[in-house]
């Protein structure tokens, strides 16, 4: 293995960027040149080859960091000092330790995956240079999130990350269902952004009452290296402090991993726009919450309650995402709550203290949901832009290699497993999770193991993700009914209960096309406005599949992801689980504050909980046969009244994100309206005032200014005569004679 | 006859400190030749001479940077780090008005070439300015920065304004020019020399007569200075001169003569720092008459030269503020500040009014407010740009110009100028009006003009539109070398970041690794680039590990040390071991 120096972190940073400046600055330049055809290829090449080349570097510096002692693998890289106020000073600095550059190899091994991908996916898009502008800014923004060595540069890549996600989702911004959708999640975004923020705040301000206690004089107060290890002593006998501070770091956490309040914007931001861009945020962004976690991991583990409430969401998270899963019939929609509920068991582990836990899924699942978002990806692409399951159906015989690597995640996310010998990468990551969670002592508030009644949960919620899964797989590739064949198609005529759904619920599509629903809360966009993008969109519409369609199997730019991802599927799990090779990689960082004996490794459940997550994964996959075996039920077809009640909510999301909206536009209404009429009774008043005075002031000085020199002249010798009577009068104050 | 006493021993010469005056001064001489053989079409040979020159100059400025400070010439010509840094800004300042002032005055329809060496003069005389402590030299300085100037002024021949421009600036110059000669002679009367550190000599003598020369003198002198850097009540020139003169002048003035004006008024007030009872009462009612009479007034104005104008000498006033706080308090509050300000304004200026002349066509130009709608959609750089630079100019984070700001409003505070801190806030506020007008006016959608104007930019233009918005943007970063330089504390910090600073941002890709040995290499061997020996109570790789909270492990300890220098580390850092 060539022995990369460490510093050459700064490449794997600077390598997207310049990626991402030449996109911008080039890459339309050199399609109008040379054309779509090879311009597109040059174009594609350059958005691959850097993201690409970091992630070859960045295992070189993992390599490297490999050989170092296990103690000593954090090391603190400084490029100029970039804050200074007061005695607070905050470098541009990196830290190279395991866990940055997991998250460094995750984010540009996938990342370039996905990028080789979108070369081929993306190939019809108008925008071409666009679209990879914005996937290599936000690799880099990614990159400055986990890389930096301080609160500061984790926010600003934090907010990059969020600018570029909003761009991504509403790439195709004519249609109003994406731009709606990239708003929202911009916003909801925002609230978890105040959460953060705050923490932040009083991490600096405790920083800097206690820096004298403790020594610290150099002022880096936000870098990691000085902040975790006092963390001890700052939070020492503060038990309510340390919790507000965890809990606010973990409202944006929520945020950007879409947990119970704020997952809102996940499944909206990945329905309508790019499948690229929804799984550029299902396999890296929304991992930025857990790393959150585990970077802050010191201060988590001084708050037991903190990390039960954390470990307790997550919970409901993973179990309601779950359910609503049931409920969708868009290919997307389904992935996109599987990650919200993926998501759900990650925090369920940060919650439960066993931090490696977390990131261990967070690894697996990058691969194996990569792996389900770009097949669904393949088979949306093959099915001219079909994205409703109930079009499907026996697709396994047209799109051998897609299905193929579909099902390997499949079987990979249900976590199925042989006994003792081997597992799929979704069974080992659940395994510890679920392991740590119900043995550990660790989230307990009030005298209630919550992380214990998290692990329970999130066994259930294994069994319902093999379930739904399940069913997402048999409806898409097995089964004899080629549904796009048939004549019962979507009714396009908006009187039936379809109408009714969509009113209550715009943006929950049942349809990939969907047509404008009105904008019934009237915030997003004006009427004429609204008017003018379905019109523009006309254009740009895509057509309902016909009925003659035969799907064919994608290029190799597409499949050959696929592959990669399958294999890492596969075998990624058990390779990095075998000698407990990936906690022992994490750990130690020094920073462990838990005694060893909150987070056991649970040997007396060992062989259980194996049995127990094997056979829950079982059960789901052979309940989603049995329902699936022919094909699509009935009661699941196009006609929305034949659903089961349960069903249905599950498919409005149990009404929750309806609600939300709802409450917070009308709440938003009435304080909106108080404070106008404050503001135009009050404020506007001594505004208007002000500048009516400023205005005043300004007509009367305007009238010395004449133009004419003579007085100009005479103004100065005024002047000058003023100054100097004054110094006369001084003098002569002085001089006293 | 005795002979002896015109036995004067030559005076010590240090070419090297007069040399970038030199430069310049001959690059100007060298383009008028060029100008008088030039072929009758072009200037490019004339504006490429003057930028190699002035490149030089800059070149030469920067070198000295490292040299100790001191006088030559008998006292005539200083180099200290403040003359060094507003040499440079003027040279700068030279150096992108020539960018953009050919395209502008092509389309001015203004043919001389004789612009480029009158600026380089200008630039000449503005430089001896500011480096100088005798008073004669500072008299003749300016009087070549203010003829040129004149002469520049009423460039555009064609139009009555222009000329009237240049008429009101040299009657009302020479006026000023009375005064300050005035003073100096009161000065040289009350002290026998024309070197500024011998007031405070002769005000230590407590004798009476001479204190009444002194005080006279310095306000006399305070009068024509107060000409030159546009200061109420002696501020009325510069309305009608900045509105009238060509635009590229204007900018050139706007930068280069306040640079120049602001850096005299620092070393004559320096010198009377003795006298400072008498006029510092009077100069922090100029201070806030200078920023708070042009704002008011600047908001009732439509064109933008204009508003401009008053701007310029509404951030003398911001100026004026900063040198007040040092010259009260010149142990604890240096001249940092308010050079930073100069340098983030004079980048701000000259980007602005190179914006300007995008309007000019066909030997007519546009600079009302409404002659610059649709500015976004003819020039969306130049919009861009134009936002960025109100938004230094208004003081918005990030930008100079903020920083700038919050430097001198710190001083202020700190030197016990609370009031004019108070006054300079609020007249920010009050400003953002009218800066904000201009932003408004370039992204109003329609254009009024029946013929729209061209949409491209020149290249010079966009260079220099580009270059100050880096600056204006850059600057930040600089901040801390500029003051540390300034300030004396690390003489080298210039050239060589000091180790603890975490290296500059000179140097992009250095680093400073958490190794405490004295020098990483990053080639090496991992195990020779780290602290070869875990300490002894280092926990085993493969146990989760149980950390002392009271005591930092060694990595952390060892990351913790890498701001600082190796002694000032915690006691748990190992040592290097190699």
């Amino acid at each position: 293995m060539p022995n990369v120096p460490l510093e050459m972190i700064w490449w794997v940073l600077g390598l997207p960027l310049i990626g991402f400046l030449l996109q911008a600055f080039l890459g339309k330049k050199i399609i109008d040149t040379l054309g779509h055809r090879y311009g597109k290829k040059i174009v594609g090449t350059m958005a691959v080859l850097p993201i690409a080349a970091a992630f070859l570097l960045g295992i070189g510096i993992t390599a490297n960091l490999a050989q170092f002692p296990p103690g000593e693998r954090n090391v603190v890289l400084t490029l100029f000092s970039w804050i200074e106020i007061m005695s607070i000073k905050i470098p541009f600095e990196v830290v190279v330790d395991p866990l940055s550059m997991t998250m460094v190899l995750i984010i540009t091994g996938i990342g370039s995956l996905i990028h080789l991908y979108a070369t081929g996916y993306m190939g019809d898009e108008k925008d071409y240079s666009r679209f990879f502008t914005y996937l290599n800014l936000f690799i880099a923004c990614m990159l400055i999130l986990v890389l930096g060595n301080n609160l500061a540069l984790l926010f600003i890549g934090w907010e990059g990350v969020g600018v570029c996600s909003y761009l991504l989702i509403g790439f195709w911004f004519k249609d109003l269902n994406n731009s709606r959708a990239a708003n929202k999640a911009f916003i909801v975004n925002r609230i978890g952004d105040v959460g953060l923020t705050l923490g932040m705040f009083i991490l600096v301000l405790m920083m800097a009452g206690n820096a004298e206690r403790l020594g610290l004089t150099d002022g880096r107060w936000l870098s990691y290296d000085v902040l975790l290890p006092n963390m001890v002593e700052v939070f020492k006998d503060q038990p309510f402090l340390t919790a507000t501070v965890a809990l606010l770091l973990f409202v944006g956490a929520c945020g950007k991993s879409a947990q119970f309040p704020l997952y809102l914007w996940l499944p909206d931001a990945m329905a309508g726009p790019t499948p690229v861009s929804a799984l550029i945020h299902a396999a890296t962004m929304v991992t930025a919450g857990v790393f959150l976690l585990n970077r802050m991991s010191v201060l988590f583990e001084l708050s037991p309650f903190a990390s039960a409430i954390i470990a307790i969401i997550g919970a409901f998270t993973a179990l309601f995402a779950a359910l609503i899963a049931f409920g969708q019939t868009d290919i997307k929609k389904v992935l996109a709550y599987s990650t919200v509920s993926q998501l759900g068991f990650m925090f369920i582990a940060c919650g439960a203290g066993a931090y490696w836990a977390g990131m261990f899924h967070v690894t697996t699942h990058a691969f194996f949901k990569a792996l389900l978002f770009l097949g669904a990806g393949a088979v949306i692409y093959a099915m001219a832009h079909e994205q409703d399951m109930r079009k499907y159906g026996n697709l396994l015989k047209y799109l051998p290699i897609t299905g193929a690597c579909m099902l390997v995640a499949w079987v990979a996310i249900s976590g199925l497993a042989v006994p003792f010998l081997f597992g799929f990468a979704g069974f080992y990551s659940k395994e510890t999770i679920l392991g740590g969670a119900l043995a550990g002592q660790h989230a307990i508030a009030g005298g209630i193991n919550l992380g214990m009644i998290a692990g329970w949960v999130g066994l259930l919620v294994a069994m319902l993700t093999a379930f739904y899964m399940t069913r997402m797989t048999w409806m898409t590739f097995f089964g004899k009914q080629e549904r796009w064949r048939l004549a019962d198609g979507p009714s396009h005529d908006h009187g039936d209960s379809h109408h009714a759904d969509h009113e209550a619920h715009d943006e929950n599509a049942h349809h990939a096309h969907e047509d404008h629903g009105p904008d019934v809360h009237g915030f997003f966009y004006t009427e004429a406005e609204m008017a003018r993008r379905a019109e523009l969109e006309e254009h740009d519409h895509h057509h309902d599949i016909e009925p003659t369609h035969e799907p064919k199997e994608v290029g190799p730019a597409m499949w050959i992801p696929l592959a990669v991802l399958g294999v890492l599927s596969v075998i990624g799990g058990w390779f990095l689980y075998s000698g407990d090779r990936f906690k022992k990689w994490l750990y130690p960082n020094g920073l462990t504050v838990l005694p060893p004996e909150v987070v056991p490794k649970y040997p007396e459940w060992e062989t259980l909980l194996m049995f127990l997550s094997i056979g829950a994964a079982l059960a789901g996959v052979l309940l989603g046969w049995h329902f699936y075996k022919k094909g699509l039920p009935e009661r699941e077809g196009w006609d929305l009244a034949k659903w089961h009640p349960f069903r249905r909510a599950a498919a409005n999301q149990f009404h929750y994100d309806q609600k939300m909206v709802d409450g917070s536009l009308k709440g938003g209404a009435q304080l909106g309206e108080m404070l106008n009429r404050t503001d135009k009774g009050f404020i506007d008043g001594m505004v208007n005032g002000i500048a009516w005075l400023t205005g005043l002031f300004g007509n009367l000085l305007k009238r010395f200014q004449t133009g004419n020199v003579r007085w100009y002249a005479a103004m100065m010798l005024l002047g000058g005569i003023g100054v100097l009577g004054y110094l006369w009068w001084v003098a002569l104050k002085l001089g006293g004679a | 006859m005795n002979l002896d006493q015109f036995k004067v021993a030559p005076p010590s010469v240090d070419w090297i400190t007069l040399l970038p005056v030199i430069l310049v001064a001959s690059t100007g001489l060298v383009a008028l030749l060029i100008e008088m053989f030039r072929p009758k079409q072009t200037n490019v040979a004339i504006i490429w001479t003057s930028l190699i020159g002035l490149g030089v100059a800059a070149g030469s400025l920067i070198l000295q940077m490292g040299q100790p400070s001191g006088d030559t010439f008998a006292g005539m010509a200083l180099r200290d780090p403040a003359s060094l840094v507003l040499q440079l800004v003027l040279v700068g300042v030279c150096f992108f008005t020539f960018f953009f002032s050919e395209s502008y005055l092509r389309e001015r329809r203004i043919p001389f070439g004789e612009f480029y060496p009158l600026a380089l003069w200008s630039t000449a005389g503005g430089m001896i300015m500011v480096s100088t402590e005798n008073l004669l030299m500072l008299f003749i300085g300016l009087e070549v920065l203010s003829i040129s100037l004149y002469v520049m002024a009423g460039m555009a021949r064609q139009e009555s304004k222009s000329e009237e421009s240049a008429i009101k600036y040299f009657l009302l110059g020479a006026f000023a020019s009375a005064f300050l000669l005035y003073g100096i002679a009161l000065v040289y009367g009350a002290t026998g020399s024309l070197h500024l550190d011998q007031i405070a000599r002769a005000y230590a003598l407590n004798d009476g007569l001479t204190e009444k020369l002194l005080i006279f003198g310095v306000g006399f002198m305070l009068v024509g200075l107060g000409f030159k850097a546009a200061l109420v009540p002696f501020h009325q020139w510069a309305p009608d001169v900045y509105q009238g003169a060509p635009t590229n002048v204007t900018g050139f003035m706007a930068a280069a003569a306040k640079v120049a004006a602001i850096g005299a008024l620092y070393r004559v007030l320096s010198g009377a720092v003795d006298l400072s009872g008498t006029w510092m009462p009077l100069l922090i009612i100029i201070a806030i008459l200078t920023m708070t009479i042009p704002n008011l007034i600047a908001c009732q104005q439509k064109n933008v030269k204009r508003i401009l104008g008053y701007s310029s000498i509404a951030n003398a006033g911001y100026i004026l503020v900063g040198l007040l706080a040092h010259l009260q308090s010149p142990d604890k509050i240096g001249i940092e500040t308010t050079v930073f300000f100069l340098v983030s304004y004079a980048l701000v200026t000259i980007g602005m009014f190179a914006l300007l002349t995008l309007n000019a066509r066909d030997g007519k130009e546009g600079t009302e407010l409404s002659d610059f709608y649709g500015l976004w959609n003819r020039h969306p750089l130049a919009a861009g740009l134009m936002v960025l630079f109100v938004a230094s100019l208004i003081g918005i984070p990030i930008t100079g110009g903020f920083f700038a700001k919050l430097g001198i409003f710190n001083d202020a505070v700190n030197a016990g100028l609370t009031l004019l801190a108070i006054v300079l806030a609020i007249n920010s506020a009050i400003s953002c009006y009218y800066y904000l007008g201009i932003v408004r006016a370039a992204f109003v959608a329609e254009e009024t003009r029946p013929q729209p104007l061209g949409s491209t930019m020149p290249p010079g233009l966009r260079f220099t539109g580009i270059a100050c918005a880096v600056g204006v943007l850059g600057i930040s970063f600089f901040l801390t070398p500029i003051q540390a330089y300034l300030s004396g504390k690390d003489p080298n910090a210039w050239t060589n970041p000091p180790a603890t600073a975490s290296t500059g941002p000179s140097e992009n890709l250095s680093s400073s690794t958490t190794n405490p040995s004295p020098d990483p290499d990053p080639d090496q061997d991992p195990a020779l680039t780290n602290p070869g020996e875990a300490p002894p109570d280092q926990p085993p790789a493969d146990q989760p590990p149980v950390a002392e909270p009271d005591e930092q492990s060694p990595q952390e300890s060892s990351g913790e040390a890498a701001g600082e220098s190796e002694g000032t580390g915690p006691a748990a850092n190992p040592a290097p071991s190699r």
